[in-house]
């Protein structure tokens, strides 16, 4: 499980390793603010020291024990962790296989995937939505509207 | 009333049986585009464009502008029900909207967002039907520094509010602003904060970001608390669709004001995006029930529905008689326009008053038509929250991840969505407010654009923003609005010492 | 390697030229993707679709076509994505100048060497706009108010074509400029309608609306000779009656923006003359003329070694200015 201020730190890091990584960058556009208007890197510049700023007060009060925050100590309990863990990795692995096999294979292997294995569906009706999944986005994209989904570097050699 | 008179006339172009049946094929296939997200009018407009080459430029129009109806009712339908706005301009909605979705009244989530989008679309005809050359007058009053006034006032009304952690606020906002300025700068051609990503260079979509942080981010939450949508009564109820629509005359004031707010922000530059969002700051901040917004207010509905339709009506406007498109899809259709020998600007008034008047009087029967469709499709869109949660999930992550794709074919948008699902799901749970974050990212860069257009303008001094009476008043109202909670704020202690801290909790709840 | 393929694209299309269709040696085998760097309703994303429905409306390839819009970083997201597409012939992009101009003068990741050259199919004009009630009736009378005067220009994106043209005023009417970028041609037209510049220099197609309407007239042309006669556009006046800078002192005899199509880099002479063929056979038919006269463009094909002198030429001007301005990308 995670406790409430760990997520806050690991939040507050991510804030802030972002605004460091703004600060840097706007530096290359330079800052400055004369006559001449207002250089491309001031704004940005600006907001990336606030979001640093702002993500070390938060990291402060993460690390200080505050009253506040103890009353609720665990923010994901294990079982929670689990369910996030359920949704979350094979929708990370849908993505990565996108370049492979293709938006149409990758979704109705998704599809069956989170209905079939943990048995929320039989495999029968869950590979009949696979099916009706890929062939909804085909008819609807590809044909109706003309946007092209990836096909997959697997569809690719054999030329389509 | 000379205008009446043209109106008449126009009528009698629009309300003629083929120009019904286009209206009904453009409304239908506009829900569909603005139900699926990643597909918005602008893609349905620029697919049928070639189609309409061949018709009557008044027959075309009018099946463009009925389709750009149906899809700025069915942006409304995802973020309702499953907290996926598929336009900038619907997210406000999510705001109550899902919160009633989900707690088991999708009908009357549904009928009021259409309800009161009609009503703010209708507002918007008619100052089109009356007004049309004094707005026209009003929007060429806006030059950069008044622009920047108008996101300013935006962000104020908006921002401003209490609630969550203040300085979880700034770090969201400022988050915000950094993410708009990516890709290439207008003012200096120069590209910025790519992070070493090349293909950054074309900036964050505002889809794709929100795709992440609303959809998936919400779907993170919801499978950890095991969600299950409270049992929605099973039979189809079609009176309830009815209910809702009848009770939305008593929230009269809020219906007025969000219209008032809309066709305000539809005539000068802020769009229906800041729209949506100022109305329901508003909103927020004067209801007597402001307190429970973002848990499924009524009030939080119409604001922004009413806002965004009468802007986005009235937004038609500026195109027609100025010839600059205010959204994407006017934009398309102005492309249509041209395409079709009309070239948009002051003279189409007058040279193609067939023209305009028959697209003004189909605007009229368009949106009863739109209306009439979509209220019938409540019920249906409704029964979508019965599917079990198990099935939904991965359909919404398929919804998210085309979504994200589609619009710029791009595979790193797909990644990046997924990253924003994280983002979402952290700020989520840790209270940091998402509101500011997306608002930033949609017109935080116009905003940097204007205030920099300015200060080129003026060298560099501030003076500009309070050189004339528009431009002042704007800026003052706007920082009225930022500062009105803090002087509230520092007066409650002497009114009411009382536990401010039991109210932390609560008031944490409805940070959205 | 480039030279050959220069070669044979422009052997080829002489053979085409010819009518011998039998020639095409390569031919699409799926659909093929326009990629128009710039939003729905832009000039270029006009150009894309228009080039779509003569290919769909006279069958000029069985496959079907479709329109996408990049128009990230003023359009640098369509060139990144055809650089990207390194060896894929069904990707064919629809651009301006700034294939060339955009690397010079900002930190983008391509260069349109990238890019492998179809052709230069349209050239828009620009002119010298003014509000409708200012005083200055020629650009002369223009230049010497702006001489003292703290002038506003507004012009679509920065260090892009319309600042570049700016800056060359300046210079050849010894004037100094404030130059504000906005997003587009029609904003900026709006702008000066609204009183907030001084002047701007759209193409024909972003300001006819405005010239009609009566809120701006043009005042030069930057044309070696006067726009050809076409329809009148104001009850009295018409394209041809404006005109050339040349002729009102302000000496810049040639300034215009070709629409440029390119096929992503490493595709086969084959392929790009596949290209060169259709694009033709666009050009000649009586909806491209209707087109180009409906957005008040120039027709002109340049391909082959016409096409690559034309960059060169164009690349060499640019990055005289842009290094006189501090421009250039280190």
């Amino acid at each position: 499980m995670i406790s409430r201020r760990a997520l806050e730190l690991a939040t507050a890091i991510l804030t802030g390793g972002f605004g460091v990584a703004v600060v840097v960058q706007s530096l290359d556009n330079g800052i400055g603010w004369s006559s001449a208007g207002v250089d491309s890197g001031t704004f940005p510049f600006l907001t990336g020291v606030i979001i640093v700023a702002g993500s070390l007060y938060n990291l402060a009060r993460g690390v200080v024990p505050g009253a506040r925050l103890a009353s609720v100590p665990i923010a994901i309990t294990s079982i929670e962790l689990r369910r996030l863990a359920g949704l979350f990795v094979p929708a990370a692995i849908f993505v990565a296989a996108i370049p492979l096999l293709g938006m149409y294979l990758a979704s109705a292997i998704y599809v069956f995937a989170v209905l079939a294995i943990p048995r929320h569906q039989s495999v029968l009706r869950s590979a009949i939505a696979a099916a009706a999944t890929a062939l909804a986005l085909y008819v609807v994209f590809e044909r109706m509207f003309q946007v092209s989904l990836p096909h997959g570097a697997f569809a690719a050699a054999f030329g389509f | 009333m000379d205008n009446l008179s043209e109106l008449f006339h126009g009528f009698t172009i629009a309300v003629t049986v083929p120009h019904l049946a286009l209206m009904v094929v453009g409304v239908l296939l506009g829900i569909l585009v603005g139900v699926l997200p990643g597909l918005g009018a602008p893609n349905g407009v620029s697919l049928l464009l070639p189609l309409t080459f061949g018709m009557q430029p008044v027959s075309a129009i009018i099946l463009l502008s009925s389709m750009y109806w149906g899809a700025l009712f069915g942006g409304s339908v995802t973020s309702i029900l499953f907290n996926i706005p598929g336009e900038p301009s619907s997210v406000a909605t999510t705001f109550d909207g899902y919160p009633m979705a989900r707690d088991g009244r999708p009908t009357t989530a549904l009928a009021t967002a259409f309800g009161s989008a009609a009503f703010g679309a209708l507002i918007g005809v008619i100052l089109i039907t009356f007004l049309a050359s004094w707005v026209a007058q009003v929007a060429l009053a806006f030059g950069p520094p008044e622009y920047f006034a108008v996101y300013f006032l935006a962000f104020a009304s908006f921002v401003g509010m209490g609630g969550a952690a203040p300085i979880k606020t700034v770090v969201a906002l400022a988050i915000g602003f950094a993410i708009a300025a990516i890709g290439i700068d207008t003012v200096s051609g120069s590209v910025r904060l790519t992070m070493g990503i090349d293909e950054l260079v074309k900036g964050v979509n505002f889809v794709v970001a929100v795709m992440g942080l609303f959809g998936i981010g919400e779907l993170l939450v919801a499978v950890e608390e095991e969600f299950h949508a409270r049992a929605v009564s099973s039979r189809i109820d079609w009176r309830e669709v009815f209910r809702a629509v009848g009770r939305l005359p008593r929230h009269g004031v809020a219906l007025l004001r969000s219209a008032a707010i809309g066709c305000w922000m539809g005539i000068t530059p802020g769009g229906p995006t800041a729209a949506s969002f100022m109305s329901y700051g508003i909103a927020r901040r004067f209801s007597r029930r402001g307190r429970y917004f973002g848990t499924g207010e009524v009030e939080g509905i119409i604001s922004p529905e009413t806002a965004d339709h009468a802007a986005g009506t009235s937004a038609l406007l500026p195109m027609l008689s100025l010839g600059i498109p205010g959204s994407a899809t006017a934009a398309v259709m102005m492309g249509g326009l041209m395409i079709w020998g009309l070239n948009p600007g002051p003279m189409l008034f007058v040279d193609q008053k067939d023209f305009v008047w028959g697209l003004i009087a189909s605007m009229y029967v368009g949106n009863i038509v739109a209306v009439a469709l979509v209220l019938l499709t409540v019920p249906v869109f409704a029964a979508l929250m019965r599917i079990p949660f198990v099935i939904i999930a991965p359909l919404i992550v398929i919804i998210c991840v085309v979504g994200a794709y589609s619009v710029s074919n791009s595979y790193l948008d797909v990644v990046m969505m997924l990253g924003f699902g994280i983002v979402g799901y952290l700020f989520k749970k840790l209270f940091y407010p998402l509101a500011p974050l997306v608002l930033a990212i949609v017109i935080g860069d116009k905003a940097e654009d204007a205030f920099r257009q300015s200060m080129l303008m003026s060298k560099g001094s501030l003076g500009i923003f309070f050189a004339n009476k528009l431009v002042t008043c704007l800026v003052v109202a706007g920082i009225a609005l930022l500062l009105l909670p803090l002087v509230l704020q520092l007066a409650r202690p002497f009114r009411k010492t009382a536990s401010p801290d039991a109210d932390t909790p609560a008031q944490e709840k409805v940070i959205i | 390697m480039r030279g050959t393929s220069l070669f044979l694209l422009s052997v080829s299309a002489a053979v085409l030229a010819g009518n011998a269709p039998a020639c095409a040696a390569w031919q699409p085998q799926k659909p093929i993707e326009f990629v128009a760097t710039a939003g729905p309703g832009g000039g270029t994303d006009n150009i894309a679709r228009a080039v779509q429905n003569i290919i769909t409306k006279y069958k000029l390839t069985d496959q079907p076509i479709v329109v996408v819009n990049k128009a990230g970083g003023s359009g640098a997201e369509g060139y990144v994505y055809g650089k990207a597409s390194a060896g894929d012939p069904y990707k064919v992009i629809f651009g301006t100048s700034n294939a060339w101009q955009q690397p010079l003068v900002s930190k983008v990741a391509f260069n349109y060497t990238d890019l492998t050259p179809i052709a230069a199919m349209a050239q828009d004009e620009f002119l010298l706009w003014v509000k409708q009630d200012s005083p200055y009736k020629t650009a002369g009378d223009y230049l010497k108010a702006a001489a003292s005067g703290d002038f506003k220009m507004g012009g679509a994106q920065s260090k892009d074509t319309d600042e570049v043209l700016t800056r060359m005023i300046e210079k050849a009417g010894h004037v100094k400029l404030t130059y504000i970028p906005f997003k587009s041609g029609a904003e900026t037209a709006v702008q000066l309608a609204g009183g907030h510049l001084d002047s701007h220099v759209n193409n024909p197609s972003e300001s006819i609306g405005q010239w009609r309407g009566g809120t701006q007239r043009p005042l030069c042309v930057f044309s070696p000779k006067r726009l050809p006669q076409g329809a009148k556009v104001t009850a009295t006046e018409g394209w041809s009656d404006v005109p050339t800078c040349v002729e009102q002192g302000l000496d810049i005899k040639q300034y215009e923006q070709p629409r440029t199509v390119w096929l992503p880099g490493k595709v086969t002479p084959d392929q790009a003359a596949y290209y060169v063929d259709l694009m033709k056979k666009v050009q000649a038919t009586p909806e491209w003329k209707d087109y180009i006269e409906k957005s008040s463009q120039i027709d002109t094909f340049l391909t082959g070694a016409e096409f690559d002198k034309f960059i060169k030429e164009d690349l060499e001007h640019l990055r005289q200015v842009a290094s006189e301005q501090g421009w250039l990308v280190k």
